[in-house]
């Protein structure tokens, strides 16, 4: 019996001792050794790729040379993960000494008083802050007249494009839509006049997916933006002096909105747009089943992305066309922001005197040593330079930087780019596709995507986000009214401007007016 | 209850004292579950206490200022509160009614099945969809049901019907929730009934063949009376968590047209609560769940124990 | 083998009775039609979504077509990229072991807590019982959620143990009520004889007990393998060193990736497509679950009750 018993006993500590792997203690800020100790949450790169290999040389550089002994753990590749994960962090009073986090959250942890005021650090790391820290950054991460994080630049802005199949308006004789009118007329071919000759009615005008948040894309969203500023209300928020506020309250939307139901009642969308998630959509387009499309630069035309749809359609091609022209003249691809990662220091951190450590390692990071390590890895290892000082992969095979041995030694390369010229041509380098021999190159995507026209909605990222139930009023009213749920009359739509206001919606319009006043963010 | 009392309790009340000793490796059998039940459950309702508080990060959970029930009446209070409760409700009692009968009578099936190799087949893929995470089953719905590429619009197309746009559609929605929760699920919770299948006497079966019963009376009058006690806790067990209605499904498979009908008590809590630190209400809707369930399982174990003797929960 | 077991138990079904009167009768024949008609609808129900994502996960690259024509993509065409890249990804057996230990530690732990557990509750004659029952019911029924049980876990020190990844769910109420379900259905006789022939309550449960629930005692230790298996909500909040990371962990981000990569010009997947990579990780992950289940319906034979009854 009392064997038994102390077997049980046994195997159960032996259970939770055998599966438990050195925790992270917390430690004073000095170690034994003289090193400090950095606790740093980092967003991965390559979200599905591996997380950095404990041999990095990077972790021997940091400290040996500037004593710091770096803890790196990958934060989840999906936002509202990352949110969850910070947010219960800091509930427990535990967050690590520097992460990344979203605005939105950034301001609850702000309210709680778990994050430190950084506007005395940026002095300290002279090199970075000339590369990645300008006024629109800093303004990203100030709340109530204090910096409370570093805003690295993200995606660089503008880097998508309304594109068409060029290949289909030849097959029909058709010329590059215009204005509304014509792109309708476009749409109605490429759905009913077998673009694709393939003698089946498989093909729609339009493809698009719901990609929308709080901020800057607000519902229907992104994918539909050339078609929403064509009536000049593409975003969110307008924040032009004339009409600042939510783009909702101008007529032209309802205008807008008129014209997207259209889109679905003549059929020319496809019908899958309200169901898709974006890897649907990018799929559907290798396989040829719309011929317009909003897409990112690098999605349409990077190598590994284009390489499907080339072997499908040899003689398929896309080509980047200006946003059709609205009833009014107004033409816009749709609305840009500035992009930026938000690194913040929690309050512990600063408190246990490590602050300076931890701008001693961004600072490094933007050294040349740092920047190269973990943009690109190690020089003869992961990348070698071409004559133009460019880091290409040689044939260093898979332990390039885009290899799969390799790509793992840069997943921190997010925390150092800062849209350089050397990282675009590293990034979207020239090359010919496989089946059809075409000559392609996603920088050059990028810049014909940039030359056209864009409403600048600079600062959208700071404005306050709705109540949950705001923003499910708003969005669930607009999907109900384009799937036909609800009939798009003026009066239902008077209904839903009266409802919105009444729920909370004019509370959120003001706060953003007072905030776009008071930040500057007014045009 | 007092019906209950078998005879050997009917004896004289023995001395408690006795009892507790003549019982006491017993309690030593239990000491440690007990010890880690404790800490691992009560722990987290003590930490429940923020519901009732204003949470404050540095302050932790007893630092915290009290602000009564201001957290429940934020939530009774919010714009889709009766919306809410109606979803919940109408998919949890929905999953019961559908889920619970299908894999009961699969089970039953499988049992009875006398075809060796379909019998192993069902058995062995019945719960393999179970494995499928809701991401994935969002994969799945859409490959079947998508308005102008899933395989059974493509089947209503090929009768010259109009396609259906299943998962944005109020009217079909719901039934897609549960229908593609049974279909996960019946293999799975199926498990369960026919473990308790196997533990049915096989002489009663050989003994109603005897008396001239036919299959389908011995399905009604042993298979199924000798499993009902499984059923009857698994149900009690089901309606303790009735405001549970699925958030991981309802979360992939959700979307703005659908909001109306879709969104649940959980889903609320996650896009209010938890994305926007509001954790004392996210707290204070669990325990407001809790309540809930305690009342249904208190009321339903009473109409159980008295309509079933020696199946109710306690 | 297989042959013979069939044999057996169509002997306990339909068993050849010593006078000849009792023979399938026409209810019983329509029965057997009815069961068999259910069975093969259950398995195209079960099969056509399962085929559909099997096949998804072969799908070459450059696949065109309808997802009903992909369910007829001869074999010859399959394409097995996607399996591939997952292999052959660095995180992936880091992952997988992790998983593993996660799976033994848990079940172990989670049986040696809950057998016990549900013993105690189904000795009818121990005082307190009603007690036990109500104190073991109420965390069920009360799930504070997140946050208090990640306190929990931070103030015991478990964070970024593995065990914190199944610890808080070692003892799942659900199970133990299930199993004292089934423990409350063992002949009291058999408990009792045993007592009067002196043995301990903990002999009892090994040596009556035990032998005679090996069916519940699998099949509540598969539900508690699958759910600590699957687990991603505990691993993402509780562990941090990214080298402990558990498959649910690395499936999600793959699934979720497109989400957030910006710099998309980039995959860890080489050729395969995103779809096929999905599908293929559904199967990866549900391997280990599919090899013990056969084993564990080795247990499942019927009478098995009965049969030790009379022995």
């Amino acid at each position: 019996m009392k064997k038994v018993l102390s077997m049980l006993l046994i195997a159960m500590l032996v259970c939770t001792s055998v599966f438990a792997n050195g925790g992270s203690e917390k430690t004073s800020a000095v170690n034994p050794d003289g090193t400090v100790t950095i606790e740093l949450w980092y967003g991965a790169a390559i979200t599905e790729a591996g997380p950095i290999p404990d041999d990095w040389v990077g972790y021997q550089i940091l400290r040996d040379e500037h004593g710091i002994d770096l803890h790196l753990s990958v934060l989840p590749s999906n936002e509202s993960d990352q949110d969850v994960r910070i947010q219960a962090a800091a509930a427990g009073n535990s967050l690590p000494d520097i992460f990344m986090v979203s605005r939105p959250v950034l301001t609850r942890l702000v309210d709680q008083g778990l994050v430190a005021e950084v506007d005395d650090y940026y002095a300290l790391m002279p090199n970075r802050t000339a590369q990645q820290y300008d006024a629109d950054s800093k303004a990203m991460t100030t709340i109530d007249g204090h910096s409370y994080g570093f805003a690295s630049p993200g995606s660089v802005a503008k880097n998508e494009g309304l594109l068409i199949r060029k290949d289909w308006l030849d097959n029909l004789g058709l010329e590059v839509p215009t204005n509304l009118d014509e792109l309708m007329e476009v749409m109605k071919a490429f759905t009913y006049d077998d673009p694709d000759g393939n003698g089946r009615d498989d093909t729609y005008g339009y493809g698009a997916y719901i990609e929308s948040d709080a901020t800057l894309k607000g519902y229907p969203g992104a994918r539909l933006f050339p078609i929403l500023g064509a009536f000049g209300v593409d975003g969110l928020w307008c924040l032009e002096e004339e009409n600042l506020g939510l783009n909702v309250y101008k007529p032209e939307f309802y205008d807008a909105m008129v014209y997207i139901r259209q889109m679905c009642e003549e059929g020319v969308m496809d019908p899958n747009w309200l169901t898709y998630k974006k890897d649907d959509f990018r799929a559907a387009w290798k396989q040829g089943r719309f011929g317009i499309m909003k897409e990112q630069n690098a999605a349409y035309a990077a190598e590994s992305n284009y390489a499907p749809f080339d072997a499908n359609f040899p003689d398929g091609e896309w080509i980047i066309i200006d946003p059709p022209e609205g009833p009014d003249g107004l033409a816009s691809v749709g609305a840009y922001d500035q992009n930026y990662r938000i690194y913040a220091i929690s309050q512990d951190a600063v408190d246990e005197g490590k602050a300076e450590k931890i701008c001693e390692l961004l600072e490094w990071m933007s050294s040349d040593e740092g920047y190269y390590l973990c943009g690109w890895g190690q020089e003869g290892v992961n990348y070698v330079l071409d004559e133009n000082g460019i880091p290409v992969t040689g044939d260093l095979g898979d332990a390039s930087f885009s290899g799969p041995d390799g790509q793992v030694y840069t997943q921190l390369r997010n925390m150092v780019f800062y849209n350089s010229d050397v990282e675009l041509a590293s990034r979207y380098p020239t090359y010919t596709t496989a089946t059809s021999g075409k000559t392609m190159s996603a920088l050059t995507a990028l810049r014909e995507m940039q030359s056209k026209y864009w409403t600048a909605a600079i600062g959208s990222g700071q404005m306050p986000t709705p109540n949950a139930d705001v923003q499910r009023f708003y969005e669930q009213t607009l999907a109900e009214f384009l799937s036909g749920q609800r009939a798009l009359t003026p009066e239902n739509w008077q209904a839903f401007l009266d409802g919105f206001n009444s729920i909370g919606g004019k509370a959120w319009n003001d706060e953003g007016v007072a905030y776009a006043q008071a930040n500057g963010l007014v045009r | 209850m007092k019906k209950k009392d078998s005879p050997e309790l009917m004896v004289p009340k023995p001395n408690l004292r006795r009892e507790i000793l003549r019982h006491k490796d017993v309690y030593l059998l239990l000491l440690i579950p007990f010890v880690f039940y404790i800490v691992f459950k009560y722990v987290p309702i003590f930490n429940a206490q923020i519901a009732f508080k204003n949470f404050r990060a540095r302050d932790g959970v007893l630092g915290s200022a009290w602000i009564g029930l201001q957290n429940f009446t934020d939530f009774f209070n919010s714009f889709y509160f009766w919306e809410l409760l109606r979803n919940t409700l109408m998919y949890s009692f929905g999953k019961i009614i559908i889920s619970l009968p299908v894999s009961i009578i699969l089970s039953i099936a499988i049992y009875e099945c006398t075809h060796y190799a379909l019998r192993k087949t069902v058995q062995t893929l019945a719960y393999l969809p179970h494995f499928l995470s809701w991401v994935i089953m969002y994969g799945v719905l859409f490959a079947l049901l998508s308005p102008s590429s899933g395989i059974l619009n493509d089947i209503i197309k090929l009768f010259g019907g109009t396609p259906i746009d299943f998962l944005s559609s109020v009217h079909a929605f719901p039934w897609v929730v549960l229908l593609s929760d049974a279909w996960k699920e019946m293999g799975w919770s199926a498990i369960i009934f026919i473990a308790a299948l196997m533990s049915i006497d096989v002489s009663l079966f050989e003994a109603a063949m005897v008396e001239g019963a036919n299959s389908w009376q011995r399905v009604r009058y042993i298979t199924l009376p000798a499993i009902k006690p499984v059923i009857v806790t698994v149900l009690l067990l089901k309606i303790g968590t009735i405001l549970d209605a699925g958030f991981n499904q309802m979360y992939m498979l959700y979307s703005p047209q659908v909001y109306s009908i879709a969104d649940i008590i959980d889903t609320w809590v996650y896009r209010q609560g938890l994305l926007n630190f509001q954790f004392g209400l996210a707290t204070a809707v669990g325990l407001f769940k809790g309540i809930i369930g305690m009342i249904l399982v208190l009321v339903s174990n009473k109409l159980v124990s008295r309509f079933n003797e020696g199946s109710s929960l306690f | 083998m297989a042959e013979a077991k069939t044999k057996k138990e169509r002997i306990h079904l339909k068993p050849k009775m010593h006078n000849k009167t009792v023979r399938p009768t026409r209810a019983d024949r329509i029965f057997q039609i009815c069961v068999d008609v259910f069975m093969v609808l259950m398995l195209i129900i079960i099969l056509i979504p399962l085929w559909s994502t099997v096949t998804l996960s072969f799908r070459p690259n450059t696949y065109i077509g309808t997802y009903l024509q992909g369910m007829f993509l001869a074999p010859w065409d399959w394409s097995f990229d996607a399996y591939k890249a997952l292999l052959g990804n660095n995180g992936f057996l880091m992952a997988f072991t992790n998983s593993c230990k996660i799976l033994v530690g848990g079940v172990v732990c989670a049986l040696l807590l809950t057998i016990p557990l549900a013993y105690v509750m189904s000795v009818k004659s121990m005082p307190g019982r009603k007690a036990l029952t109500t104190i073991v019911l109420i965390p069920y029924i009360f799930d504070v959620g997140m946050i208090p049980a990640y306190l929990l876990v931070q103030n015991i020190g478990l964070m970024d143990h593995l065990a914190a990844v199944f610890l808080p769910g070692a003892i799942s109420t659900y199970n133990v009520i299930i199993m004292r379900q089934f423990f409350d259905g063992i002949p009291a006789e058999l408990k009792e004889s045993a007592r009067i022939d002196g043995c301990s309550e903990v002999q009892i449960l090994l040596r009556i007990v035990m032998p005679l629930s090996k069916a519940i005692v699998m099949t509540i230790g598969l539900y508690y393998g699958v759910s600590f298996w699957n687990n991603f909500f505990n691993a993402m909040l509780y562990i941090q060193n990214s080298n402990l990371n558990p498959l649910p962990i690395l499936l999600r981000n793959i699934l979720m990736a497109a989400g957030m990569n910006e710099y998309v010009e980039v995959s860890a997947f080489g050729n395969a497509p995103i779809e096929a990579i999905k599908a293929a990780s559904v199967f990866m992950s549900a391997i280990p679950m599919v090899i013990a289940y056969p084993f564990i319906q080795k247990y499942f034979t019927k009478g098995t009750l009965a049969g030790a009854v009379k022995g």
